[in-house]
């Protein structure tokens, strides 16, 4: 493969791939992130390339391959262009009658549209399904144009130009100052703003310098940069390369969990073919930038997300994070200024190169600009991620996106923020999403995770699961965190399993204010939010399991009792066939009954039951 | 030449020589802050969390631990506020609740202003502190110790669990342990533990002198300027 030695070759590489791809007159586009893939895209996509092989459509159409699109609950996806057409739930048995209706006829295969679960009609473009239309995808839609494993796809839609562009400009200061001028902020949790994080560490002394990308991304749920790296790794790789140019670094590392295959095999990828086009290595484009990029694959430890504790692993020592006294843009990676940011915000710097601050500071609020990339799960009837500009209201994701909750629910709460984060009650819902004010109502943007609860989630059940997951993953260096968050999940134990006292709840309350306070690094500092907020906004959920020792929600085991409706039960007896722990006893045709000594409220027989007799009381 | 700087600590304008941490200077001007990880000579890496410190920056106050703090000109630390002493007496309570059978963390605790403590105790019989790891690698490079495991499985151990034939046999682990300073009246029996009240004695002397540091032979290893001047 040929070098690029100059902007020129890369803006006459740009519009020759252009040109050869309007030769194509359709376009099919098969989603194959993680998401669709585990709902068997792989094989759609060979059986699709095979067809158009035997039918010779392969010089017409373009088949193109991407990343995530975000609807991952209707995978696997296809769109076809012309048309915007939107098929879900493809199958391979669907490509004959797709490539031989739509393809050479033009005619819409019904079965395959999407169906909208609010109002049940069926939708044939995408442009026009709810979810999509409430967005504005501007990361997204990028995953959607491009091939990831092509980095002529990513030229060809005119990547690495916003690179040529400050290059040719020749004045990293520059880059800096617009940065900081379109308002960006860190998209991994903490909201920094990056231009002062990239002019703090563009100031520091040292001539070697470090640029990192942090995805390790590990909330529960949450998958947005997971997205992004799979999806696009060339757009980040740009990220950096921009960022490294401004800073003065010759070195970057992307430090992805291991658990991320497929953003590991693509980013590998990338930075191989940029290095063989001469975009990653010395004098880049001609000009006096020498960057290189490592990939690093992280251990699937949770606290290797936060920026300190990823450093020390990269060293190759334990990733425990250390105090940052002095911040990490002075003394980081090897003791040497260091600029870490997260696959989202690296991935939207050539956005805004490319299409000035203005613009981008245009979209959002006052203190936070730009979009944000949501995962969206949880009781919500359209689950998947959801791009929209700062300052939405929560209600508009939740409804207008989401659909509101599935199965004739109601929704009562939402978590944001992932483990560091709180839970929202309906009444907050209007709350515009954006970094301060969600930190005001005692949640937080977090990395973008997004579980919606119905009135079958038990707060306390919620504030115990994340408890769970924090102890285990923090690091145990400092007291608070490890010996605090014990505790803490000791006393939300006692209250779920119905041994709470009243005085507990303050006790509480002072164990998680001290845990905030005082803890090392942002895990700990983060790690009471889901028990605050749910004290703050659910404090009667707590009391009813404290005073009445009863769960509201019907989850906590040990408060609920499992009864058989006398009225209902026809006597068939599959429940009692089920129960492993032989709690439930009757006759054939007679009611059953279940003996509470025995149940074990495992809720195998609920699932059996044909008739929904049996109920939790 | 050595290089000064000029920071408040509690008020009192304090020259302090650049590069030294905000805990080492308090200690040498007899203001005392109650620390456990943390040993003159040794690394400090702020794991027990009881040095901590309001820094007033720009109107804004951050709590820090002084241990990993360096001094600066003109900075602004309180030690001793109502804020820091509720924290500083929650995480003492934490740690006596660990381990009620160390001498050193009652006294800790005591002088912490623990007087009840809230929590089941668990008679372990580590902290994590952290003192013998660091005493091993740092002082004597030797690296015999180290840190297994991740959050509540988190202990001190061997490499692989075997005492290895790097080990120099210096005992320091052993002398700078904690856990190692007999209890006040012997081993207390499981699901029986208490705060001996012969601190709490100490605690009286604390609250009717106070900006006084109680000299007693519980706080072994935990001494500031005043109190090795005294002994």
């Amino acid at each position: 493969m040929f070098k690029l030695k100059h902007i020129d070759d890369l803006e006459a590489l740009s519009s020759r791939l252009r040109q050869k791809r309007e030769e194509f007159m359709a376009v099919i586009t098969m989603c194959a992130g993680t998401g669709c893939q585990a709902s068997g895209a792989r094989v759609v996509v060979d059986a699709l390339d095979k067809e158009m092989r035997e039918k010779g459509l392969l010089k017409k159409v373009r088949l193109l391959v991407t990343g995530c699109h975000g609807f991952c609950e209707q995978g696997p996806i296809m769109v076809i262009e012309p048309g915007n057409l939107f098929y879900c739930h493809v199958r391979p048995e669907d490509i004959n009658e797709i490539v031989s209706e739509t393809i050479q006829e033009g005619n819409i295969v019904e079965r395959l549209l999407y169906t909208d679960p609010v109002s049940g009609e069926k939708i044939s473009t995408e442009r026009d399904i709810p979810f999509y239309r409430n967005q504005q995808r501007i990361l997204l839609t990028q995953n959607k144009i491009v091939d990831p494993r092509s980095i002529e796809d990513y030229i060809a839609t005119g990547g690495y130009l916003s690179l040529a562009k400050v290059l040719a400009q020749n004045t990293p200061e520059a880059v800096v100052v617009e940065i900081t001028a379109s308002g960006l902020r860190g998209r991994g949790g903490g909201g920094f703003p990056t231009g002062r994080k990239w002019s703090l560490c563009r100031a520091a002394s040292g001539d070697e310098k470090y640029v990192i990308c942090n995805a390790d991304e590990g909330d529960p749920g949450a998958y947005m940069d997971r997205s992004v790296l799979e999806g696009n790794p060339h757009l980040v790789l740009e990220g950096m390369l921009i960022g490294a140019w401004a800073i003065g670094a010759q070195q970057g590392y992307v430090y992805v969990r291991n658990e991320y295959p497929l953003a590991v095999e693509h980013i590998r990828l990338a930075v191989k073919q940029a290095r063989q086009l001469g975009l990653l290595g010395d004098n880049i484009l001609g000009s006096e930038l020498c960057f290189d990029v490592e990939i690093a694959r992280g251990g699937g430890a949770f606290v290797c997300g936060e920026s300190t504790a990823l450093m020390a692993s990269l060293e190759g020592k334990v990733g425990e994070p250390r105090p940052k006294d002095v911040h990490t843009v002075e003394d980081g990676l090897w003791h040497k200024p260091t600029c870490l940011n997260n696959v989202e915000t690296w991935a939207n710097v050539p956005l805004i190169i490319k299409n000035g601050a203005d613009w981008y500071a245009a979209q959002g609020t006052e203190g936070s600009k730009g979009t944000k990339i949501f995962a969206l799960t949880g009781k919500v009837k359209n689950t998947g991620l959801v791009e929209v500009p700062f300052g939405t209201p929560l209600r508009t994701i939740i409804y207008d996106i989401g659909g509101g909750a599935p199965d004739g629910g109601e929704v009562k709460a939402v978590q944001t923020g992932g483990p560091s984060g709180g839970c929202l009650p309906v009444d907050k819902f209007d709350l515009p999403v954006d970094f301060d004010t969600l930190a005001e109502a005692g949640s937080m943007v977090g990395s973008g995770g997004m579980v919606v609860m119905d009135q079958r989630t038990c707060m306390v059940d919620v504030a115990k699961y994340f408890l769970t997951f924090l102890q285990d993953e923090s690091c145990g260096k400092c007291v608070p965190c490890r010996i605090g968050i014990d505790r803490m999940l000791e006393i939300v134990t006692d209250i779920s399993e119905g041994r709470g006292r009243p005085e507990q709840l303050e006790l509480l309350e002072d164990l998680a204010e001290t845990v905030c306070e005082t803890s090392l690094c942002a895990l700990g500092k983060t790690a009471p939010n889901p028990v605050l907020s749910t004290l703050r906004y659910f404090r009667d959920e707590y009391e009813a399991h404290i005073e009445d020792k009863r769960c509201p929600a019907g989850v906590c085991r040990e408060l609920i009792e499992y009864v058989i409706d006398a009225q209902k039960c026809k006597g068939c007896g599959s429940c009692a066939e089920t129960c492993s722990h032989g709690a439930i006893k009757g006759e054939e045709k007679q009611p059953y009954m279940i003996d509470p000594q025995l149940c074990r409220r495992c809720g195998m027989c609920i699932d059996v039951c044909k008739l929904e007799a049996i109920k939790v009381a | 030449m050595e290089q000064y700087v000029e920071l408040t600590i509690d008020g009192a304008k304090i020259r302090a020589k650049k590069g030294t941490s905000v805990l080492d200077t308090a200690m040498e001007y007899g203001i005392c802050i109650p620390h456990l990880c943390h040993v003159p000579t040794l690394s400090d890496f702020g794991a027990c969390r009881l040095c901590i410190v309001e820094h007033v920056l720009n109107g804004r106050t951050k709590i820090t631990t002084s241990c990993t703090l360096n001094v600066q000109e003109g900075m602004v630390i309180l030690t001793n506020t109502e804020s820091i002493r509720r924290l500083r007496r929650n995480i003492a309570e934490l740690l006596v609740a660990e381990a009620p059978n160390s001498r050193a963390i009652q006294d800790i605790a005591v002088r912490c202003g623990v007087k009840e403590v809230r929590y089941p105790f668990r008679n372990k019989n580590c902290v994590l502190c952290g003192r013998c790891v660091r005493v091993c690698r740092e002082m004597w490079q030797a690296n015999a110790l180290g840190f297994i495991g991740r959050g509540k499985e988190r202990h001190v151990d061997f490499p692989f669990g075997v005492k290895p034939d790097f080990c120099k046999n210096c005992n320091t682990c052993i002398d700078l342990c904690p856990m190692t300073i007999t209890p006040c009246p012997g081993p207390m029996k499981p699901g029986e533990e208490y705060l001996c009240s012969k601190c709490e004695g100490q605690l009286m002397t604390t609250e009717q002198i106070p900006d006084t540091c109680v000299w007693c032979d519980l706080g072994k290893g935990f001494q500031c300027a005043r109190q090795v001047q005294s002994g």
